[in-house]
């Protein structure tokens, strides 16, 4: 096969990460000399789920606050200062039905810095402080900061409603997945917040230690005998028999749209419409999606922005987005509410052009031209190679860079119109001021 | 071409100025994928009085500047958008209180995308019927903002400390304003603003710089431009201290908004001495209010100040401000508990550890920039407007004393110079 002439750069062209297993985790290394920093990402796999999503989401909070080594978070906070500003941060994300709590840290390379302090040490053993090594009194975890990170749970919840973006897509995906995992928020629900200790929180921590998925990213100039070295002795942890999560995707099968009005204080009205796809990530049609995404929504040329905005000047955003994982591809626009009639039906007009397969080869070869820079743009980011690769990981199909640039070169139109039959809008959902007729 | 190395953060910057005035500089990075390429000029939302070509003093309406920018990229025969996408190119383009910028990035076929870049926002076509079109989808842009609480509050803060100087509008004006918005006006604007003269042309990333260069330079002179106008803008004298105490409104928020801003008394600075006022500030304010200050820890504790918690220092030659603040339950006790605060560090003075780990940060900080090439893009023209080089901050970060942060800090924390805006939910006042 050719490599195709798209590649300019003799660079690297690959995400090649290293993968071995140390104390129980994988641990995936890429040397490169591109970065003036060295990230290091760790990654625990939760299955997203009542029972659990709040606790994740407090441990991650509550993580960061102390180790045993700092027990005050002033004391934690000036050592990140005091390593050239290492960043540091833990949180939670969702992928498809699973919640990963992320461990992030990032230290300048000490090659740039005058005075040679073995920072990339100093980082490794700072991760294996939270991982290993927690604020721990008697089997909890500190009162103080159980408290107070409840607290900022609660208003970090709360405080979803200032992003209008933010909370119409969490309310358009909790009234469409309404009783599947996936409908719950990051974040966690207000109602589990009050009971959990920091007793329950510690036995939860523990549990997700020894048995939960556990995948470290170190990206780099750096070696990765002695990163490995270096996690080895600063990350003993104790790892039992791991876990297999039951994830289930379950095909769903839409019978007739539904639609939501929710009504709040605003100016502008937010359209979304959420459509199943039921194409995955680790499925063949999956580059075969990502164009029908491109070419619906995706960008400036797509058919959203051309004929929402450009032509009938009803919006200023009108995009589609995948959640690869999930299947879900969701379509959203600003708009004022008195035009969600007109809106809705130009939307659906072009989503019925892509069924009829109505794609032009200029569409087809901009989409694959833009979708391609922007994969390959990935490369100059160690954060989004990592998420690159984590992303096939997690869903048992790991493709390659090259292989996944070869399959949109080649996707067709009738490829295209396959996937288009599949797309099925779900959920019509509308955020609306509270002034104007229903 | 003139080449000028950084030693310290191994970075080469190649420059040249053109004959039409245009300035070019190239950042090449090796090993990246991607090439970055902005073209900016010094025009922004608040150059809305200024003379014409012909003498004539003209006032225009807010937001127009933004409004060229949206109609730049409408022309006669083609789209502008579909031929960057046609090579894989992402663009876009926005406009700030004093500058405009177009930008692509690409990871194929630079020479088309440049010349794509310079041609477009050199041929301006503008018609009755495309700038009335523009006005629905700037009308939709404009109530976006109207619902975002952060831009609210921000802004709300602007109008507070600012009582006649031009940030103190919209950038994009409002639905009002942009009404009388006319293809005349644009055409005035974009001949009094978009000469190469008073322009920056930055590429950053992956490529060769001698082929770039001349291919720009071979661009530039295919084309032909009038002499450069002398661009005379007219700013009204701005009072020193604060327009308002406070300015509150309502959107629907989960916490209430509080931010608290602090007007500089004395501006007029250029060069490395607005750098190193710029720097010393950022830093002097990690110190105070950092996550790793006893006052965070102290305000975060409390319950006072949520991870929103947040500070910046705006710095030009005319204008300069700090801005502190986030989401709070009590925004009044915030408000009284940061002017007390600063008293008590005005006093205390600046920790000598506490110096050197903000100092540390910040060099990482930067270092960590240096990373993306999209953050060397934004920054640098910036820099560059304001006569100084991006890769200098380095050394310059590494000069500042302690005395330099304690000397800013007496200067800047001042009481008299702060105003307040809060933005709450309508309910929550009930």
């Amino acid at each position: 096969m050719q490599k195709g002439e798209w590649s300019m750069s003799t660079h690297l062209t690959e995400i090649a990460f290293n993968s071995s297993q140390v104390n129980g985790m994988n641990v995936h290394i890429l040397p490169t000399g591109k970065f003036k920093t060295t990230t290091i990402v760790t990654m625990i796999e939760q299955a997203l789920s009542e029972e659990t999503v709040t606790k994740t989401a407090l441990l991650a909070m509550v993580m960061k606050r102390a180790s045993a080594r700092f027990k005050e978070t002033k004391r934690l906070r000036e050592h990140l200062d005091f390593l050239y500003g290492a960043i540091f941060d833990v949180d939670v994300t969702k992928k498809g039905e699973r919640q990963i709590l992320q461990i992030y840290m990032e230290v300048p390379n000490e090659k740039y810095l005058t005075q040679a302090d073995s920072l990339l040490e100093e980082a490794i053993q700072f991760v294996g402080d939270m991982l290993v090594r927690p604020c721990v009194e008697n089997g909890a975890f500190l009162e103080k900061y159980v408290k107070q990170e409840k607290e900022t749970l609660r208003k970090r919840i709360e405080s979803l409603i200032d992003d209008k973006m933010k909370y119409a897509n969490q309310r358009v995906t909790e009234e469409m997945c309404k009783g599947e995992p996936f409908s719950l928020l990051v974040q966690g629900r207000l109602e589990d917040l009050p009971s959990i200790t920091g007793e329950d929180l510690y036995q939860y921590f523990q549990e997700l230690m020894a048995s939960n998925p556990i995948n470290m990213f170190v990206v780099g100039d750096v070696d990765a005998g002695r990163v490995r070295q270096a996690i080895e002795t600063h990350i003993p942890l104790q790892r039992s028999t791991i876990k297999t999560l039951e994830i289930s995707t379950p095909e769903k099968n839409i019978q007739e749209e539904r639609t939501t009005v929710d009504r709040l204080d605003v100016s502008q009205a937010k359209l979304n419409i959420g459509c199943r796809t039921n194409i995955t990530y680790k499925d063949e049609e999956y580059p075969a999606l990502l164009l029908y995404n491109g070419i619906l929504g995706g960008f400036p040329h797509s058919k959203l922005f051309v004929n929402v905005r450009e032509k009938a000047s009803l919006a200023y955003y009108a995009v589609s987005r995948l959640e690869s994982h999930k299947g879900i591809l969701m379509i959203m626009s600003g708009i004022e509410a008195k035009m969600f009639d007109q809106a809705v039906e130009i939307i659906k007009a072009q989503m019925e052009t892509m069924r009829q397969g109505k794609i032009s080869e200029e569409e087809l070869s901009q989409t694959r031209a833009t979708l391609t820079n922007q994969f390959r743009e990935l490369l100059d980011s160690a954060r989004m190679m990592i998420d690159f690769t984590y992303n096939g990981l997690l869903s048992g199909r790991k493709r390659q860079l090259d292989e996944l640039l070869q399959a949109i070169e080649t996707v067709s139109i009738d490829d295209i119109k396959q996937v288009a039959d599949k797309v099925k809008i779900d959920m019509i959902y509308l955020l609306r001021d509270k002034k104007g007729d229903a | 071409m003139q080449t000028t190395v950084f030693e310290q953060v191994k970075e080469t910057v190649y420059h040249e100025t053109l004959e039409n005035g245009l300035k070019v500089f190239l950042v090449p990075k090796q090993g990246f994928s991607k090439t970055y390429a902005v073209f900016t000029t010094r025009y922004g939302s608040i150059d809305s009085h200024f003379q014409t070509k012909s003498g004539e003093e003209i006032n225009v309406p807010d937001g127009i500047a933004h409004f060229l920018e949206h109609k730049m990229f409408e022309k006669k025969d083609r789209d502008v958008m579909h031929e960057f996408s046609k090579n894989g190119a992402s663009c876009n383009a926005f406009t700030s209180f004093n500058r405009t910028a177009y930008l692509f990035s690409c990871t194929d076929k630079l020479d088309s995308n440049l010349n794509l870049l310079l041609d477009y926002v050199q041929e301006p076509y503008f018609t009755d019927a495309s700038v009335e079109k523009e006005k629905g989808i700037i009308g939709q842009e404009i109530t976006m903002y109207d619902d975002n609480p952060d831009w609210k509050v921000y802004m709300n803060l602007l109008k507070a400390l600012y009582q006649d100087y031009p940030i103190n509008i919209e950038i994009a004006g409002t639905i009002e304003t942009i009404s009388h918005i006319t293809k005349e006006y644009l055409y005035q604007c974009y001949d009094t603003f978009y000469h190469p003269a008073n322009m920056l042309l930055l590429v950053v990333g992956s490529f060769e710089p001698e082929a770039v260069m001349k291919l720009i330079r071979e661009n530039q002179s295919g084309k032909d431009f009038p002499p450069a106008p002398q661009i005379s803008r007219i700013f009204p004298e701005e009072q020193s201290s604060p327009a308002k105490p406070l300015i509150e409104a309502n959107l629907a928020v989960g916490l209430p908004k509080c931010m608290i801003g602090i007007k500089e008394r004395e501006n007029g600075l250029t060069g490395e001495a607005l750098l190193k006022r710029d720097q010393t500030t950022k830093l002097l304010l990690d110190i105070v209010f950092g996550t790793s200050s006893s006052v965070y820890e102290k305000l975060y504790d409390s319950g006072l100040i949520t991870e929103s918690f947040d500070f910046d220092y705006s710095c030009e030659k005319d204008y300069a401000y700090s801005i502190l603040g986030g989401d709070t339950p009590d925004p009044e006790k915030l408000v009284e508990t940061i002017k007390s605060v600063m008293e008590e560090c005005k006093q205390a003075g600046i920790d000598e550890d506490a110096f050197e780990r903000a100092k540390r940060k910040k060099i990482g900080n930067f270092m960590r920039g240096l990373n993306s090439v999209e953050f060397i893009a934004n920054q640098f023209t910036n820099y560059k407007f304001n006569g100084n080089d991006l890769f200098s901050v380095l050394p310059l970060l590494e000069s500042i004393t302690r005395e330099d942060v304690e000397t800013r800090m007496k200067e800047h924390f001042l009481i008299d110079q702060m105003a307040v805006s809060i933005v709450r939910s309508a309910s929550a006042q009930e």
